[in-house]
């Protein structure tokens, strides 16, 4: 019972920052309704950049977020800009096909760069706290997840007030449900675009320079959180804030609560089939608004 | 003009490996192997996702289907590869039917996601079921055949014929799977596909069940994948999931599919001339140097596919190549002599 509470708790901390990994595909994807095969490759551009930072430069990764959240706003805006522009009147298909020839670009650039190796981070203040713990009601709290965590939990917080309280998330919000009424009220949609992908990229990469304290980073590692990304927003309900984080959550959990049972390898399995059987009877996610 | 480009290129795909066989350069017939490999894929994917107009992004679960099904058979009841091929065909069209129908209630990227998800659910299945060897995967033992005919029917080539034997047999199921799909492409059935494709609701309006004709196209797609994945097993004479199961197995066929023009029968085959040699040549000229095996053929890969995507997401095949044709006949007719 205890072990399942821990488990419990593990997961939910672990899922403040996989609602910090999606939320950005929740702007692009649920509320731009455009479609990013390559958001894990964001992510691992923010943990590279996370390793990079620490490893060249000695600087915290958890200080490191302010220069990649900058460039990534700036890199999104440009492949926006000077890509996803191109294609977004067309097939939807041609989105999969660019954004999947993005995935391949930027995780071989990386690879032509620093290899395919595994790299770890050894320095900052999450790796000095190590093992440090916190017991609580019998639960134990590992400090660096849990710091982490609530780091995680204030980045969304101010991401949910930005989009539901100040006058750029209303526009981007209006853009969301009409772009042509919303031209009409003197708001650009294009440059919306842009600063939504701007603001995607750049939440996703600071999502991975915190896990890059807690995972090793490697190329390829791209992949596999674009999926799980996807899962959430689609559990969310597209476009939903809040849905998101919720779904987040109950991704951690089901994860950490599988790994107590089964064997390791099937963690994300069940956050897929979960995926599966909620788009088949509640397609619209479980808090989407539609 | 049409039937002499065709004649012409089975001629070329049929004569390409006699001159390095006698010169000794397997190596490129290698090459032509994979080329082959991935053209059938790309035209089997180019039903579900050219025809059809489903994103299935997880072909390669179906291709692992087909591998470990004839391997199976072969190392624990000694079954020959090509009976092993029909019942690989056989267990991932019925695999696919059943999984893809629950599926089809998912449309665009949420039905790509969903393909996903089954291949992620795939991986671990395959990483730990012992009876299948679990990440070890099974070893195909080579048998020596004294005579071609014994290794062709037995699907399995050595020696220093080793590369020429499978080109052929690539060759072989390439043919036979672009034929057959030239066959659906006017069909019916075809024609159902590319309607659900253009309008669904239009084509339920007139009677075609949309969700039905969906899993038959995701199922052909499947259908040629096994086939592939039996070939490709015997071929590497080991299946084990990372192997098999790869994403490149589908991004592959899906890039030459794009880059030759989706939802065209000949399209895929354009791509796969034209992309595969693109990784081997990478990796002979760049040798041992500092950028060897650091993914340059996939950077080139990811430029390709961008460029086509943003200037012409209809794909190669696509260009009005018999207008440039006929002018380039006719100014070279009416040239001053």
């Amino acid at each position: 019972m205890t072990e399942l509470a821990q488990a419990v708790v593990n997961g939910l901390q672990m899922g403040f920052l996989y609602a910090l990994v999606a939320v950005g595909l929740t702007i692009i994807w649920g509320l731009m309704e455009m479609i990013n095969f390559a958001h894990g490759e964001f992510l691992m551009l923010g943990m590279f950049g996370g390793w990079w930072l620490s490893a060249r430069f000695g600087l915290d990764p958890l200080l490191a977020i302010v220069p990649i959240a900058v460039v990534m706003y700036a890199f999104g805006m440009l492949v926006y800009q000077q890509l996803m522009r191109r294609v977004q009147g067309g097939d939807p298909f041609t989105q999969i096909f660019a954004t999947i020839g993005l995935l391949f670009l930027l995780q071989n650039a990386v690879v032509a760069v620093f290899t395919s190796d595994y790299r770890f981070v050894n320095e900052g203040l999450l790796v000095r706290l190590g093992g440090a713990k916190v017991q609580l009601v019998g639960l134990t709290f590992a400090m660096p997840l849990l710091l982490a965590a609530g780091l995680a939990l204030l980045i969304f917080l101010a991401l949910y007030l930005l989009i539901e309280r100040t006058e750029f998330g209303l526009a981007l919000q209006a853009t969301s449900e009409d772009r042509d009424a919303a031209r009409l009220v003197g708001i650009r949609p294009q440059r919306m675009f842009a600063m939504a992908w701007g603001l995607g990229a750049a939440l996703v990469a600071i999502a991975g320079a915190i896990l890059v304290n807690f995972f090793s980073v490697y190329p390829q590692v791209g992949l596999q959180f674009t999926v799980m990304a996807y899962a959430i927003v689609a559990l969310g309900g597209f476009g939903s804030v809040l849905g998101t984080l919720f779904a987040a959550l109950l991704v951690g959990v089901i994860q950490s609560v599988t790994v107590v049972y089964l064997p390791p390898a099937f963690k994300d399995a069940f956050v897929f089939a979960s995926y599966l059987l909620i788009g088949l009877f509640r397609p619209q996610g479980l808090f989407g608004r539609f | 003009m049409a039937r002499i480009a065709l004649v012409i290129g089975a001629l070329a795909a049929i004569l390409y490996p006699i001159p390095l066989q006698i010169q000794g350069t397997t190596y490129y017939q290698t090459v032509g192997f994979l080329v082959l490999v991935n053209a059938m894929l790309g035209v089997g994917w180019n039903v579900i996702g050219g025809w059809a107009g489903q994103f299935d992004f997880a072909p390669q679960v179906f291709f692992a289907v087909g591998a470990y099904t004839a391997a199976l058979l072969y190392v624990k009841l000694g079954l020959a590869a090509w009976l092993g091929l029909l019942a690989g065909v056989a267990l991932a069209a019925v695999l696919c039917a059943l999984l893809t129908y629950p599926l089809t209630r998912l449309r665009g990227h949420y039905f790509a996601i969903s393909t996903v998800a089954i291949w992620m659910i795939a991986q671990p299945i395959g990483a730990s079921w012992e009876y299948i060897g679990a990440a070890q995967g099974l070893f195909i033992p080579v048998k020596a055949h004294a005579s071609v005919i014994g290794a062709a029917l037995s699907l399995q080539f050595a020696g220093p014929t080793k590369a020429m034997g499978y080109y052929y047999a690539a060759l072989v199921l390439f043919a036979v799977t672009l034929a057959l799909m030239a066959l659906v492409e006017r069909s019916k059935l075809g024609y159902y596909f590319r309607a659900i494709r253009d309008d669904q609701e239009a084509a339920e309006g007139i009677g075609i069940d949309s969700r039905r004709y969906k899993v038959i196209a995701r199922t052909i797609t499947a259908a040629v994948f096994a086939a592939a994945g039996v070939l490709y097993a015997f071929w590497a004479l080991s299946v084990f999931p990372e192997q098999v199961l790869e994403l490149n197995w589908a991004t592959l066929p899906i890039m030459a599919t794009v880059v030759g023009g989706i939802g065209r029968l000949w399209g895929p085959v354009l791509g796969a001339v034209i992309l595969i040699p693109i990784s081997q040549i990478m990796s002979t000229t760049l040798g041992t140097g500092p950028l060897a095996g650091r993914g340059i053929d996939l950077i080139v890969y990811g430029l390709i596919i961008i460029v086509i995507a943003a200037f012409r997401p209809t794909g190669l095949l696509s260009l009005p190549w018999s207008r440039w044709l006929r002018i380039g006949r006719r100014r070279a007719a009416g040239a001053p002599a």
